[in-house]
């Protein structure tokens, strides 16, 4: 093997490598954005509303990453976030913080089960099965809050919860962003260090190569759908704990951008490659580009077109770059 | 015979339908350890199913299944892996996305404990992967850590084989085991095939070419249209009359249950 194909190789790996991409991506923007604003957009203050965005966002991306990597989808992600933040707020003054807290994630995770048992049981494609409870539970949202919002008491405020699950403040930031980069860390081991993490990959490339071998394949599905409906319902948790109340459209549309920060974020949409860092960072550079319309005045609505922009040229961008490198290799 | 003096694995009036399709209709056939048996049929005669009930991906609508002298109630491939029923298929068997070590250990996948928590092994891993890779002759510049999505199909296949050989195993069933290889390769795995057999593995052989595997096989069993017509001792017919009885298998004795 000649040293130019050799380095032809690890060009190849290093481009195969999900999160190649959106690190640069990122590193790109944040220089860019920087400059642009001449430091506005990088300065503490709007740091803050960023890395807190990116906190709620990243988490429910994780979740997201989780199913995608299954070859899966969840686009209900929105509206458990929006049931998590509301359960939480309306059952903390009666049952405590805590407690609360427990049954928002509860309640996530059933949705979650409910989502994967209409997807291995009822065989309803997860795009549809999940559209169906995006709508249900947000309807749900609308009626719980009849057009009000549910606040958090001076109780609620001054307890040890409301300021472990996003309340408390260091060096002015929010502690959320501290749980999302726990959670990065501890689901990048999962998947790619563990038994689990390698059947998880193993289904999303294959799931008939997975099932040869031994791998439940339903069941695996199953979970990652509880993980992600109790990831979201903890990232409205986070959220409502920063902003102190939350009404029927909290978290709406919040489910595109999640998806959307996978994709970024180098997890293929075919399912078997993801990466934790990388949909985490997404989050963070679409806030960013969120923020940096904002800074510029531009028409909020014109970041909704962005999006999907975003999201056709990531998986032509993504092909394009796997078809070169194939190529070249 | 296993030390009850029972066959290794035993079906029995073995029906299997999907939804108004018979594939396979009141099979009965007995496997001993230490054999090597040539599973035989046309395209669509029932070969892949009966093997995919034995392998735990299908469970029967009718018929009972033994395993060494006991019942088997519940079909899963992981229940297969663990009794030591390998079967190596052409499709499937390994994940394009993932490393050769990663795939060599999918479902039974060694592991520390770091605070209790269980890490995978890669270490354990990549030495075993690396092993069987050198033993069967890959290209010296394949890695453990190579995607499979990089390898040729007699890579691939090598990989299998080699998995299979490396875990201890009971049963070692080849679904079109030679196919898309070069005579090389294809010789290889039939010598294989035998040195299974004769460390006392039941070895389930199966293909469309009975000519490759007369030469090799203890049995020859012949399936068509879902039905059993033929279980014969290799040494009893020529391959000659054994495809005679292939070409005509589904228009004497089958067609009749058929009709």
């Amino acid at each position: 093997m000649s040293a130019q194909t050799a380095s032809r190789l690890e060009l190849f790996q290093l481009v195969k490598r999900p999160a190649t991409s959106v690190i640069v991506f990122t590193a790109v923007i944040v220089v860019v954005f920087s400059v642009q604003t001449s430091g506005t957009w990088i300065s503490q203050a709007n740091m803050t509303s960023v890395l807190q965005a990116s906190a709620t966002l990243g988490i429910m991306a994780l979740g997201e990453a989780l199913v995608i990597t299954a070859r899966e989808i969840d686009i209900s992600v929105g509206s458990i976030f929006g049931i998590g933040a509301l359960v939480y707020l309306g059952s903390a003054s009666t049952i405590g913080a805590f407690p609360a807290v427990i049954l928002a994630l509860i309640c996530g995770g059933a949705i979650g089960a409910f989502n994967g048992l209409l997807v291995t049981r009822f065989k309803v494609s997860a795009l549809i099965a999940t559209l169906g409870t995006l709508f249900i539970f947000r309807g749900i949202c609308y009626a719980l809050t009849e057009g009000f919002s549910f606040t958090a008491g001076d109780q609620l405020r001054q307890s040890v919860a409301y300021a472990i699950f996003g309340g408390y403040e260091f060096f002015g930031y929010k502690d959320s962003i501290l749980w999302l980069i726990a959670m990065v860390v501890v689901l990048h081991a999962v998947v790619f260090a563990t038994p689990f993490g390698n059947r998880l990959l193993a289904l999303g490339g294959n799931d008939a190569s997975a099932l040869s071998r031994g791998v439940h394949v339903t069941a695996m599905k199953w979970q990652v759908f509880v993980l992600s409906g109790i990831l979201a319902a903890f990232a409205g948790v986070l959220e409502a704990s920063k902003i102190g109340f939350a009404d029927g459209s909290f978290g709406r549309l919040e489910e595109l951008q999640a998806i959307a920060a996978c994709v970024i974020g180098g997890c293929l949409l075919t399912g078997g490659r993801c990466s934790m860092v990388g949909a985490a960072l997404g989050a963070f550079a679409l806030t960013g580009i969120q923020s940096f319309l904002v800074l510029n005045s531009v028409q909020p609505q014109w970041f909704n077109v962005l999006l999907g922009v975003i999201i056709v040229v990531a998986l032509i961008g993504d092909k394009a770059l796997h078809a070169w490198a194939l190529r070249r290799s | 015979m296993t030390t009850n003096g029972a066959p290794l694995v035993r079906m029995e009036n073995i029906d299997l339908r999907f939804g108004r399709f018979e594939a396979l209709k009141h099979v009965s056939v007995d496997f001993d350890a230490g054999e090597l048996v040539g599973l035989v049929g046309d395209n669509g005669a029932g070969k892949t199913t009966l093997i995919r009930v034995l392998s735990g991906l299908y469970t029967p609508t009718n018929g009972r299944v033994f395993f060494d002298g006991k019942e088997i109630t519940y079909f899963h491939p992981k229940l297969a892996i663990e009794l030591g029923i390998e079967t190596i298929q052409q499709a499937v068997g390994l994940c394009e996305n993932l490393s050769i070590a990663r795939n060599f250990y999918l479902g039974r996948e060694p592991v520390r404990h770091v605070l209790g928590l269980p890490f995978l092994d890669f270490t354990k891993m990549r030495d075993d992967s690396r092993k069987v890779l050198h033993d069967f002759g890959l290209r010296a510049n394949v890695g453990a850590d190579d995607e499979v999505s990089l390898l040729s199909g007699g890579e691939r296949q090598s990989i299998k084989i080699g998995r299979s050989v490396a875990f201890k195993n009971r049963v070692i069933i080849m679904d079109e085991p030679t196919n898309h290889l070069s005579v090389r390769e294809r010789e290889h795995v039939n010598h294989l095939a035998l040195q299974l057999r004769d460390q006392g593995l039941l070895v389930i052989y199966i293909t469309h070419d009975i000519f490759q595997v007369h030469k090799i096989a203890d049995r020859i069993v012949i399936l068509e249209n879902g039905v059993k017509i033929a279980d014969v001792k290799s040494g009893e017919m020529t391959s000659d009359e054994l495809e005679q009885i292939i070409r005509e298998g589904g228009r004497t004795g089958a067609s009749q249950e058929v009709a």
